[in-house]
C-alpha cells in the first residue's frame, strides 16, 4: 500500500515537472481603439522562440523577455515570457497562431487564441491616462454645406481637425480616403496647412483644414458619404517633468475618423421639366454665335453654342445645332474653361462647329433652346438662341468651275440652277371632280367603236342589199325627182314658163314612181287606164289629167300670178290625193 | 331665268377663282408672300386646284422659309402633273433646306423598269390614249371592210391586231398607274422635329427622329399613329398630326 502511494506521489511529482508552454491575452474581446496584451509564458529555458504573426494586429511594443527564478521553501520555480502589446487593425474575430519554442530537441507549441474585436469603445476617463487625455483634445470633424440639396446642386465639404492648446501634433497619415459614392467629386487642393483659431464645442480650439471636396450629388435618395480616417502622431503632456522642470511630452499615436455622413437628395421637380432638359442645374446663359452669316462658296463657317455661369458644368451636354442638309456640318470641338472654388464649378464651356455650305441660297439655322434648372428660384428656365440666317452666295463648285474656262471677253450665259418665278398663268379644276379613268364615261368610250362594229357590217348588208334592188331604186329615184320639181315649181312660182315647166316634170315624175313606167309610155289613155286599175278616185284621175294639159296649154297662155298659184296648190293637192290612193 | 342665274353664279366662282390666282401673283411680286399664300390658299379653299397654284404656294412658302408647307405644296402640284419642270427644280432648292438626309435607294430590276413606263403618264392619260386606239382601231376595221384590193386589206387587218394590242397595253398600264396610286401615300413631316418608335404607343422605343420637310410613305394607319417608310427603306411608326399626307384634301 505505502508502495503504490510512493509511486503515486513519484507520478505526480512527474506531472509537476511537465514542460508548460501557453499564450496568455490581456482580454479576449476589445475595442478597435483598444490594446492587447499577449504573454508567451514557459516554464522551462526554452531556446528558438519563434513568434507567430500576429494578423490584423499592428504590435505596437515587444518582444520583451521576461525571465524569473525562484526559490521558495526549497522549491524552485522558473517561468520566461515573451510579451507584445498589440493594437488590432480590423474588426472582427481574429486569431493570435501558436507559438514555438524548442527544449531538450522537442517542439512545443501554444495553443492559437481567438480575440473578438469590436468597434471602438468609449474609454473611461481617468486623468492619469495620456490615452485618454487625446481623445479629449482631438477631434476630425466634416462641416457639410447643405444636407438637404438637389441632384446635381453643389455641397461643399470641409474636413477640420480640431485640437487644444495642451497637445501637439507631429504628423498624420490617411488611413482611409473617404469615397464618394453617386457624387462627381473635385478635391481642392490645399497646399499649405494655415492654423487657425476657432470655437469649438463652446472651448476655443485649433484647427486645420485638412481638405476641401465639393460634391455634385447624381442620384436622389439618401447617400451616404463613408468616413475619413485619420492616424496621427500626438505629443501630450505627462505629469513628470525632467530635470530642467520641462513637461516630459508623450508621443502617442492617435486614430481619429469624422463619422459617416448621411446626405439626403431631393430629385429635381417633374412639374415643367422641358422635353430637352439635359440635366443642367445652376445659373447659366446660353449664346449660339455664327462666326460670319454671308458666305461665299468654298468658305467656312464657325457656330459657337456657348454657356457660362455657375452650376454643374461638366455634367451637361449642349443642344446640337440642326442645319439644313445643304450646309455640311463637322463634328463639335468641346471646349472647358471651368474653375472650382468652394462655391461650386463656374466658367464657360462652349462646342463650336465648322459649317461649310454645299450649295446656293438663304438658309435658316432653327433657334436652339438650353434649359436649366434654377436653384435661387427653383424653377426650370429655358433660354433660346436666336434664328441665324445664312446667305451664300455663290453655287456649287461645279459651275464655278466651268466659268472659267469660258473665253474671256464673251459673255457667256450658262445654264445655271436657278429656283424658278411663279407661274403666272394656270387652267383652274376643280378638285372634287372624280378621276376619268374607271368613270363610266371612260368605260362608255372605250366600247363605243366595238359596239359600232356590228352596226357598221349591218350598214353594209343593208347597203348592199338596197344596191342590188334596181326597180325600188327607181322608184326611190322618182319620188325623190316628184319632190325636186315640186319644190323647184315651187322656187318659179314668178316666172311663168318655168313653173309649168317643172310642174309637169314633177307630174311626170310622180307617175313614174308610182305607176312604174317610162316616159314613152306616158299617153293620156295609158295613164288614165292605169291609174284607174289601182283604184284611184276617178274624179281625182281627171283632176291630174286636166292639170296635166292645163300645163302645156299655161305655158304658152297669159295667166296671172294667182292662177300660177292655184295651180301649184292643185297639183299638191292631187299628187297627196292620189299617193293616198295608190 | 333661274338657270341663267345658276350659269351666272358658275362663272362668277370661276372668274372669282381666277382673280384670287392674279391678286395672288400680284402680291408675290412685290413680295407679299404671306398674303400671296392667302390669296392662293382662298382659291384652294373653293375647291379649284392646279399644277400651277400648288406650285405658286410652294414657292410662296419657300420664300417665306417655312420648308414643310413648301416641299408638300410642290409635292402636290407633282402629283398633279409628274413631270412639271419648275416644281421639279424647286423642290430640290427647298429639299436643302431639310435637316434630315435620307439616301434614296433605288429600285432595280423588272418592277422598275414595268413602273418606268407606265409613269410616263397619269392613269386618266392612258385612259385617253387607250380610248384613241379603240377609235384607231374601228378605222382600220373600216378600212379592211370596205377597202377592195387585197394588199390594202391584209395591211388593215394586220394594223386591227397591232392597235388592239395598243388599246389592251394601255388599258393595263391605266390600271397598274391607278393601283400604285392609290397605294403610293406620300407625306411630309411638318413636325420640327418627330420621334419615329418601334411600335404605335408613346411607351416603345424611339428608333429615331425626324425633323420639319422630310418626305415619307405611309404605309398604316392605326388610331393616331401612321406606319411609315423612309425613301431608305427604314420604316417605324409615327404620330398622325406630325405628318400630312400629299394625297389628302385638307
Amino acid at each position: 500500500m505505502k508502495r503504490y502511494l510512493i509511486l503515486f506521489l513519484l507520478c505526480f511529482q512527474g506531472l509537476l515537472a511537465q514542460v508548460q508552454f501557453e499564450a496568455r491575452v490581456s482580454k479576449t474581446t476589445l475595442g478597435l481603439n483598444e490594446r492587447l496584451r499577449v504573454d508567451f509564458v514557459m516554464n522551462i529555458d526554452g531556446d528558438n522562440f519563434v513568434q507567430p504573426s500576429f494578423d490584423g494586429f499592428r504590435i505596437i511594443a515587444g518582444p520583451s523577455q521576461q525571465i524569473s527564478q525562484s526559490w521558495i521553501n526549497g522549491r524552485t520555480s522558473f517561468e520566461k515570457s515573451y510579451s507584445y502589446f498589440l493594437l488590432p487593425s480590423q474588426k472582427g474575430i481574429l486569431t493570435i497562431r501558436p507559438a514555438v519554442i524548442e527544449f531538450n530537441g522537442q517542439i512545443y507549441k501554444t495553443q492559437p487564441i481567438k480575440i473578438n474585436v469590436t468597434a471602438a469603445t468609449e474609454q473611461p476617463r481617468d486623468s492619469n491616462d495620456s490615452q485618454i487625455s487625446a481623445d479629449d483634445n482631438l477631434y476630425l470633424v466634416a462641416d457639410i454645406t447643405n444636407t438637404n440639396p438637389y441632384i446635381n446642386q453643389p455641397i461643399t465639404v470641409v474636413y477640420k481637425l480640431y485640437f487644444s492648446y495642451n497637445i501637439g501634433i507631429n504628423k498624420w497619415d490617411e488611413l482611409s480616403k473617404p469615397k464618394y459614392n453617386d457624387f462627381w467629386s473635385q478635391n481642392i487642393e490645399i497646399k499649405d496647412l494655415i492654423l487657425e483659431e476657432g470655437m469649438f464645442k463652446g472651448e476655443r480650439y485649433r484647427y486645420v483644414v485638412l481638405k476641401k471636396v465639393i460634391l455634385y450629388p447624381q442620384k436622389s435618395g439618401k447617400l451616404v458619404i463613408e468616413p475619413l480616417a485619420m492616424n496621427i502622431e500626438v505629443k501630450l503632456p505627462t505629469n513628470r517633468r525632467d530635470m530642467f522642470g520641462r513637461v516630459i511630452e508623450n508621443i502617442v499615436d492617435k486614430r481619429v475618423s469624422a463619422g459617416a455622413k448621411t446626405i439626403n437628395v431631393k430629385p429635381l421637380p417633374e412639374t415643367g421639366k422641358p422635353a430637352d432638359f439635359t440635366g443642367a442645374v445652376g445659373k447659366f446663359d446660353f449664346k449660339a454665335i455664327p462666326s460670319k452669316t454671308t458666305l461665299k462658296n468654298g468658305e467656312s463657317l464657325d457656330l459657337v453654342l456657348s454657356v457660362t455661369g455657375t452650376g454643374n458644368l461638366k455634367l451637361f451636354t449642349l443642344p446640337k445645332p440642326e442645319v439644313p442638309n445643304a450646309l455640311e456640318m463637322y463634328d463639335a470641338v468641346h471646349d472647358e474653361k471651368v474653375n472650382t472654388p468652394l462655391s461650386g464649378m463656374n466658367g464657360k464651356i462652349s462646342d463650336s462647329y465648322t459649317i461649310v455650305p454645299q450649295y446656293k441660297g438663304d438658309y435658316v439655322i432653327k433657334p436652339m433652346h438650353f434649359s436649366y434648372f434654377d436653384l435661387s428660384s427653383r424653377t426650370y428656365k429655358t433660354i433660346s438662341s436666336s434664328e441665324i440666317k445664312i446667305n451664300v452666295l455663290d453655287g456649287p463648285s461645279q459651275t464655278v468651275a466651268s466659268k472659267d474656262v469660258a473665253s474671256a471677253g464673251k459673255n457667256k450665259i450658262e445654264p445655271v440652277e436657278q429656283f424658278r418665278y411663279i407661274d403666272l398663268r394656270t387652267e383652274l379644276v376643280s378638285s372634287k371632280e372624280p378621276a376619268f379613268f374607271g368613270s363610266n364615261k371612260f368605260y362608255g368610250l372605250l366600247l363605243l367603236p366595238f359596239l359600232l362594229l356590228p352596226i357598221i357590217v349591218l350598214f353594209r348588208k343593208k347597203k348592199e342589199a338596197i344596191d342590188s334592188d334596181v326597180f325600188g331604186n327607181r322608184i326611190k329615184m322618182n319620188n325623190k325627182l316628184a319632190k325636186k320639181y315640186l319644190s323647184e315649181a315651187k322656187k318659179q312660182i314668178n316666172n311663168k314658163e318655168p313653173f309649168y315647166v317643172a310642174l309637169e316634170k314633177a307630174m311626170h315624175n310622180f307617175l313614174k314612181a308610182k305607176l312604174h313606167i317610162e316616159t314613152s309610155e306616158m299617153s293620156k289613155d295609158n295613164i288614165r287606164e292605169l291609174l284607174l286599175s289601182r283604184k284611184a278616185n276617178p274624179q281625182a284621175v281627171n283632176d291630174f289629167i286636166a292639170l296635166t294639159e292645163n300645163c302645156e296649154i299655161a305655158r304658152y297662155a297669159p295667166s296671172s300670178s294667182a292662177t300660177i298659184q292655184h295651180d301649184f296648190d292643185k297639183a299638191v293637192a292631187i299628187i297627196s290625193e292620189l299617193e293616198k290612193q295608190i | 331665268m333661274k338657270k341663267i342665274i345658276f350659269i351666272f353664279l358658275l362663272f362668277s366662282q370661276i372668274f372669282y377663282a381666277q382673280t384670287g390666282f392674279e391678286e395672288g401673283n400680284e402680291l408675290y411680286k412685290n413680295g407679299k408672300y404671306e398674303l400671296a399664300a392667302k390669296a392662293y390658299e382662298s382659291v384652294l379653299a373653293s375647291n379649284k386646284e392646279s399644277a400651277q397654284l400648288y406650285f405658286n404656294l410652294g414657292n410662296c412658302y419657300y420664300k417665306l422659309q417655312q420648308t414643310a408647307p413648301s416641299i408638300y405644296y410642290y409635292e402636290k402640284a407633282l402629283v398633279l402633273d409628274p413631270n412639271n419642270a419648275a416644281a421639279l427644280n424647286n423642290i430640290k432648292f427647298a429639299q436643302k433646306r431639310t435637316i434630315d438626309e435620307i439616301k434614296v435607294i433605288p429600285k432595280v430590276g423588272f418592277a422598275k423598269l414595268l413602273r418606268d413606263f407606265t409613269g410616263i403618264y397619269p392613269f386618266d392619260t392612258w385612259a385617253y390614249i387607250a380610248i384613241g386606239f379603240a377609235f384607231l382601231f374601228l378605222l382600220f376595221f373600216v378600212g379592211y371592210y370596205f377597202s377592195q384590193t387585197g394588199v390594202i386589206k391584209r395591211v388593215f387587218f394586220a394594223g386591227m391586231f397591232v392597235v388592239l394590242l395598243f388599246v389592251l397595253l394601255s388599258v393595263a398600264a391605266a390600271f397598274f398607274e391607278k393601283s400604285h396610286y392609290d397605294n403610293e401615300k406620300p407625306a411630309i413631316v411638318f413636325a420640327e422635329a418627330a420621334d419615329v418608335r418601334s411600335e404605335p404607343q408613346n411607351a416603345s422605343s424611339s428608333i429615331f427622329i425626324l425633323h420639319e420637310g422630310t418626305k415619307v410613305y405611309v404605309e398604316e394607319t392605326l388610331d393616331n399613329w401612321k406606319k411609315i417608310q423612309l425613301t431608305d427603306g427604314t420604316e417605324g411608326w409615327i404620330e398622325s398630326k406630325a405628318i400630312k399626307e400629299v394625297k389628302k384634301y385638307y
